[in-house]
């Protein structure tokens, strides 16, 4: 990785200090910083209130001009974070022709932090969990809720 | 007396010093000063030399001279107005000049100070000249002077280039000549060289995220490819902005399915074509029209439906004819013949002939990579999930089975245990092919190398157990 890459991941590490996003806690390794941990709060207003979600951020050695990769640690029945033991991510910014260079993680954590509130139906990555979301709310929020309880307390 | 006014004078002097500080006394007479007054208008003004029109955003500076006679305030001052070259033409200068008197004639003396800020608003709006005709010997002075001040200018400017977040001063900073965004060299550069360096030429545009946006969500865009004559402004080097030049036609030509190549094996250069101009300078080309996320259908859609079907079997004469824009040879297009002449009958001809080389690299696609189901382009994939969207064509498609997915909803496939080889595997194998050091897997091809390696392992060791029998 450049010298520029890991500077600019220290600025933003430094701008994410400065004004955290509420809900938000930022664990940063300076011997590796190309890895995040970042702890998450389900929102208030969202399915997942009470939750609280680790997920791991991965700068990619041509960082800022790449995207950085996003998986959830913690299990989460969502339509857009692949249900299996990684936990992925692929939509919107975190797409490789999507990301711009300016993009900053903020951004992206933004992004999922809505994505809780509410899934983006028409680019999930699990079609029959978004199918339930659309078709069947209440059985929905009842999984949902209950991966909270089972897995992210 | 004498005194008395020419502590008045020196007085006037003081006060416009005080607004103006580059206002100059004249080192041989204290009792007349100059000043250079900036000349940017407010949009580009267009000159025309010789019927052509130069918009020009900096003008050389007006320059103001006053002289405070003896008498002053009770004489009126001497004012003269001028440009260096003469670009403002003499009825504009003497009107100018005119209205310090007209000013004085009104509210006596003590009024410079509004003259001057008078003739720096007018100076905004060219002093009331929406166009300008000059003759063409003050043409390379005038746009060198506006080039040289925008630079300048923008050289003390201070930006934060949004790629390294940091301050960065004008000096080392570039403004895209489209859209004018600002970023500093060094990002730029080591962007667009390692887009180039990875063959990804349809990002070679503007990094900005208002760039390219679209007002209805992320599925069209419609920014624009950086022009070669750009890349080397940036400054690019030239090898690479070359590079990107010919992948950019390379492509073209390779999804246009109208070209045919060169039979040499040594040489494979396309069919001459006037679609396609070979490149000669790089830095003559400022074409930016090329639609970066332009589907290659499109090309192809837009070619003749005849030139197309000129290379069925049965076309007859001169419209078999191809030339090799790279060696020259001229050839038939159906049998790949050198030129028969436009009598002869010919067939068409299996082009297969290909030398040990080729072959051992068309060996290695074949076993190691999934093909796009629209265009054929080989992949690989680096990391990832399994549904591929075809960098060429832009078709969605699934790495495991090189199935063709629906582009409203290419998960399905993986969510259907219908589709037993590809249920649930969605994230199989994420990173990337290449992920142990070694080729885990080469795509639907490498699968079926594997079927033939196991199958062929399941008949060897029956022979052995026949033979352990017999």
């Amino acid at each position: 990785m450049s010298a520029g890459a890991k500077k600019r991941i220290m600025r933003e590490y430094g701008e994410c200090l400065a004004d955290t996003p509420p809900g938000m806690k930022i664990n940063f390794d300076e011997q590796n910083m190309t890895k995040w941990e970042v702890l998450l709060d389900g929102p208030d207003q969202s399915y997942y209130a009470g939750g609280h979600f680790k997920l791991e951020i991965n700068f990619p050695n041509e960082y800022p001009f790449k995207p950085p990769v996003v998986a959830f640690k913690t299990k989460i029945y969502h339509p857009n974070v692949s249900n299996d033991d990684k936990g992925s991510m692929c939509l919107g910014l975190l797409r490789p022709d999507e990301w711009k260079p300016p993009n900053k993680v903020v951004a992206v954590l933004r992004l999922i932090q809505t994505l809780l509130i509410e899934p983006n139906i028409d680019d999930a990555i699990e079609p029959s969990i978004a199918n339930e979301y659309k078709e069947n709310r209440k059985e929905f929020e009842k999984s949902a809720k209950d991966w909270v309880k089972r897995y992210a307390k | 007396m004498a005194h008395q006014e020419s502590e008045e004078r020196a007085e006037e002097w003081a006060v416009l010093q005080a607004i103006y500080p580059e206002l100059e006394i004249d080192p041989g007479n204290p009792f007349a000063a100059h000043m250079e007054l900036m000349v940017k208008p407010s949009t580009p003004l267009p000159v025309t030399f010789e019927q052509v029109v130069e918009r020009l955003a900096y003008l050389p500076p007006l320059h103001l001279h006053i002289t405070l006679p003896v008498g002053y305030p009770e004489a009126p001052p001497s004012v003269t107005v001028s440009t260096v070259p003469s670009w403002l033409p003499p009825d504009v200068t003497a009107k100018l000049a005119n209205q310090a008197l007209l000013l004085w004639e009104e509210y006596g003396g003590g009024q410079l100070f509004t003259y001057i800020s008078h003739l720096q608003e007018a100076a905004e709006t060219t002093f009331g000249l929406s166009e300008l005709t000059l003759p063409s010997d003050l043409k390379p002075d005038l746009l060198a002077y506006s080039i040289r001040t925008k630079r300048e200018l923008f050289d003390k400017e201070t930006f934060e280039c949004e790629v390294c977040l940091e301050p960065k001063k004008g000096s080392v900073c570039y403004r895209m000549q489209r859209c004018n965004h600002v970023f500093c060299i060094a990002c730029l550069q080591d962007y667009y060289n390692n887009c180039i360096k990875e063959g990804d030429v349809n990002n070679v545009k503007c990094m900005s995220v208002d760039c390219g946006q679209s007002a209805h969500g992320s599925s069209k865009k419609k920014d624009r490819l950086i022009s070669p004559k750009e890349l080397l402004q940036i400054p690019i080097s030239i090898d690479n902005v070359d590079r990107y030049a010919k992948i950019k036609r390379k492509k073209k030509i390779e999804a246009d399915p109208t070209i045919i190549y060169c039979p040499r094996s040594w040489c494979q250069g396309a069919m001459r074509t006037k679609k396609y101009p070979k490149i000669t300078n790089v830095s003559e080309m400022d074409e930016s029209d090329s639609e970066a996320d332009e589907p290659v259908a499109e090309v192809a859609e837009s070619q003749d439906v005849a030139a197309f079907e000129k290379r069925r079997v049965g076309i007859t004469g001169m419209d078999r004819l191809a030339v090799c824009e790279d060696c020259n040879l001229a050839f038939c297009q159906i049998c790949l013949a050198s030129w028969h002449g436009d009598f002869v009958r010919c067939e068409p001809r299996d082009s297969a002939q290909l030398t040990e080389e080729d072959q051992a690299s068309l060996n290695f696609i074949m076993k190691n990579c999934s093909p796009c189901p629209t265009c054929s382009v080989p992949c690989q994939k680096s990391h990832g999930c399994n549904h591929m969207t075809c960098f060429q064509c832009k078709s969605h498609f699934c790495y495991l089975c090189a199935a063709w997915l629906r582009p409203e909803n290419p998960y399905e496939h993986f969510n259907n245990p219908k589709n037993k080889g590809c249920y649930q595997r969605l994230m199989d194998m994420a990173e990337g092919d290449m992920a142990q050091g070694d080729i885990q897997f080469g795509g639907r091809r490498g699968a079926e190398q594997i079927a033939d390696f196991w199958e062929q392992e399941a008949m060897r060791i029956q022979m052995e157990i026949n033979e352990l029998d017999s």
